[in-house]
């Protein structure tokens, strides 16, 4: 503790594995990230994939190994981070840090800096984008046009900054290897492959939307203003697209001597419309509410009038009184305003902005810098006619404005409505509260139900296998969940479930059937004979109606088998590493608690070393993706051999599906997202 | 990105799939010296299972007809869609490439 018994703030900073405390204490020690020296005592999170980071905990900061590749830019859209930094070999931020300090409010709603060697590898714009997507930072309709904006410039900012290659002059195909070798040549060099670069992301209060790339080249000298060119002839050379990226963007700017590009988006006016589905439901609870007195009158509310002279104050108080305002404070100069808005808590403050001491202006932008008067509604009154005064004292903060000389019937109108949509909006806010808070408690208690990532890691470990897992809940609750059985050495049981519908029924059916399940042991059975004897106990307990899909199955290492049945659920994927073949599995079968005595047939299929098991809901195949189509069929299976291929058969096929489908998906699911793969070690396989 | 070539007859189509962007250098540089070393009149580059293209890529696909031209094939851009389609628009391909759906 330092002498003057100030505690120091500890920023919480998740630590991506194989990284160690050591080298996470090296790269943190030192004010290039945090500024103010947190980094020294910084509370350190270790874990293997973002799954492993509890969702409620906000870190200040993730670090991520060298060369890990696209597992962890997976956590851009997962981790409760907005920091992501790689630490390599030669890391040095130079006159891009340090990043943040560990106070609350960071400077950027998003940032991620890497090396160029790596982040020339990876689909940085894309995961840059969807992130920034699922963090509501941009809508969903601009994404497109950002995404094609920002990969133009990462290229620009790495290929001539960091990397400063020259690629002008016509480009023929002996020119083209040479700079393909070249760029190689330096990427591996530490001296260009080894720089930094940034992307970072603000949105500004106007609704902008602010993304720069930073690099650590000798700075990139944009070319005068030039009218796009008509053709694209012999002169489009490799990674120029300044002209595109000027066509795309609202604005775009240079700093750090050229080392900075800074791209300006306008939010899509189109796309502005409430995005929160609790609104409405929020507005007709809160109508009901006023009905029931607990809403408070608003001739009760208190109404702080702020006027230096006295007869003003004596005429805004009687038109008042006339309409049955009673709680009614006085003050008498901008001062004594602060004060008697501290003292008094008004709900409505009617200020002058001619006063003595503090003019309304400064009252207005002092009330409003503190929290409390944040959104009271203050109706300013003036003489003053010219248009400059009058968007002056809104910038400043003002609700509304009254010109004077004033007029009974409007004065009271105003200050009727904004009373009202104040009183409504405190309702309206105190009903979220409540239903946003018990909807996360339902949500925590769903996960609950779902292994976490060290357990079905665990697990896997003892069967020789990899199990990898994403899960995303919907906007609204959900009834998927998914479980690990062990029966004994040499057999796993695994299930998935989806509940129909969505909202509280399904999330409460989930728990039913979650209790069901462990509430007997016998999960050696028959697979077939266990969802027959599941359904009969659930349609006892499922009101008309309402029914689950489900697969429940048993692989068994030592038999080399998969043994399944299926209630309609989605049909499983099965594939070979070593082939690179995938196909389906059987998933038909009547849904739970439908019928009474409803047959499930025990369905086998060989499982050995090379094999791998995909199991999902159905948010996976009926989710309509960024080009209008939806990812079934055929074409699931064939992306699935892509990552296989792509990755050279590494096993965590869940997680990479997921990533995959959120860059394309909507930020918002209808329905609840799982996806589990089950794939067992290979021996041979390389480290 | 990734691509599988298909002979037949006096037609190279050649399928192109995933992003085709900056770093995709080497796999373009191969798919040329496999073209280049199959004689053909027509190189139909099919684009409908590309889904994200930079203006770097569009410079490769340049190159791919400079090349082509060098052996007097025609080279064709087929099935191009969403981001893709929208870049050669704004890149005016129409007038240097055949464009097909």
């Amino acid at each position: 503790m330092p002498a003057t018994g100030e505690a120091h703030p500890r920023p919480l900073v998740a630590v991506a594995e194989p990284l160690d405390q050591t080298r996470a204490a090296q790269v943190l020690c030192g004010r290039h990230i945090f500024g103010d020296g947190a980094g020294a005592h910084a509370e350190l999170f270790f874990g293997r994939s973002p799954e492993d980071f509890e969702h409620r905990n906000r870190y200040q900061l993730c670090l991520i190994p060298s060369e890990t590749g696209r597992e962890w830019l997976g956590a851009l859209v997962r981790l409760n981070c907005n920091y992501f930094v790689e630490c390599y070999d030669g890391f040095d931020l130079g006159d891009l840090g340090p990043l943040r300090t560990a106070k609350r409010g960071a400077n950027w709603d998003l940032l991620v800096c890497m090396s160029t060697q790596s982040a020339y590898q990876l689909p940085m714009a894309r995961k840059f984008v969807t992130a920034l997507r699922h963090r509501g930072i941009i809508h969903d309709t601009i994404a497109p046009t950002v995404e094609m904006a920002v990969q133009e410039a990462f290229a620009n900012s790495m290929i001539h900054g960091n990397l400063e290659m020259n690629t002008t002059g016509h480009l023929s195909m002996d020119r083209f290897n040479e700079l393909g070798e070249e760029t190689a040549r330096r990427l591996a060099s530490p001296i260009h492959g080894g720089r930094a670069i940034m992307l970072t992301a603000k949105k500004r209060r106007n609704g902008n939307v602010e993304i720069s790339i930073h690099d650590q080249g000798s700075g990139f000298v944009p070319p005068d203003e030039t009218p796009v060119p008509k053709l694209p002839g012999a002169e489009s050379t490799f990674g120029r697209g300044l002209p595109l990226i000027r066509s795309l963007c609202h604005d775009v700017t240079f700093d750090r001597g050229g080392r900075t590009i800074r791209l300006t988006f306008a939010p899509d006016a189109s796309a502005a419309l409430p995005l929160n589905t609790n609104f409405v439901a929020g507005l007709e609870a809160a109508e009901q509410a006023a009905g029931q007195g607990d809403l408070r009158n608003p001739r009760d509310a208190t109404i702080l009038i702020a006027d230096d002279t006295m007869i003003s104050r004596e005429i805004i108080a009687s038109y008042l009184r006339s309409d049955g305002f009673t709680n009614l404070v006085f003050a008498k100069d901008g001062e004594d305003a602060l004060e008697q808005a501290h003292r008094h808590n008004p709900d409505l403050i009617i200020l002058d902005i001619i006063m003595p001491k503090m003019d309304g202006y400064e009252v207005c932008k002092a009330l409003r810098a503190n929290p409390l008067f944040a959104e009271i509604p203050i109706i300013a009154q003036t003489a003053l006619e010219e248009n400059e005064g009058r968007t002056r004292i809104f910038e400043d903060g003002a609700t509304d404005l009254i010109l004077k000389p004033l007029n009974k019937a409007e004065m009271i109108a105003r200050t009727r409505i904004h009373l009202e949509n104040r009183l409504l909006v405190k309702q309206l806010q105190a009903y979220q509260e409540r239903t946003q808070s018990e909807l996360e408690m339902a949500r925590d208690m769903q996960e609950m139900l779902i292994p976490k990532a060290e357990q079905y890691r665990g697990i896997g470990l003892d069967y020789g296998m990899t199990i990898s897992a994403s899960f995303q809940m919907s906007s609204e609750l959900g009834g998927d969940m998914w479980g690990l059985a062990p029966i004994d050495d040499d057999r796993l049981g695994v299930y998935i479930v989806d509940f129909a519908g969505h909202g509280l029924g399904a999330a409460l059916n989930t728990f039913r059937l979650h209790s069901l399940i462990w509430s007997d042991d016998r999960h050696d059975d028959d697979p077939g004979a266990y969802l027959e004897s599941l359904n009969r106990h659930l349609k006892g307990l499922l009101p008309v109606g309402q029914y689950a899909t489900m697969l429940y199955g048993i692989i068994n290492r030592t038999a080399e088998t998969f043994r399944y049945a299926s209630a309609a659920c989605t049909s499983p994927v099965l594939g070979n590493v070593k082939t690179g073949s995938t196909t389906f599995l059987d998933g038909s079968g009547v849904p739970l608690g439908v019928i009474r005595d409803a047959r499930y047939e025990t369905r086998e299929t060989a499982f050995g070393i090379d094999n791998f098991l995909l199991l999902y809901s159905d948010a996976l195949i009926e989710t309509v993706l960024d080009d209008g189509a939806l990812l079934e069929g055929e074409r699931l299976l064939h992306l699935v051999q892509d990552i296989i291929s792509e990755t050279g058969g590494m096993p965590d096929l869940a997680s990479h599906l997921a990533d995959q489908f959120m860059d394309r998906a909507p930020v918002k699911l209808h329905d609840d997202f799982t996806v589990v793969s089950l794939q067992p070690n290979r021996q041979n396989s390389s480290v | 990105m990734n691509y599988t070539t298909e002979k037949s007859g006096n037609t190279i189509k050649v399928e192109l799939n995933g992003r085709f962007t900056f770093g995709d250098h080497s796999s373009f540089r191969k798919l040329i010296e496999e073209i280049r070393s199959q004689e053909a009149e027509t190189q139909i580059l099919d684009l409908s299972g590309v889904e994200f293209i930079d203006s770097a890529g569009l410079g490769m696909l340049l190159l791919a007809r400079d090349e082509g031209e060098k052996s007097r094939a025609t080279v064709v851009l087929k099935g191009a869609q969403g981001q893709v389609k929208r870049m050669l628009e704004v890149a005016r391909f129409d007038t240097l490439f055949k464009l097909e759906d």
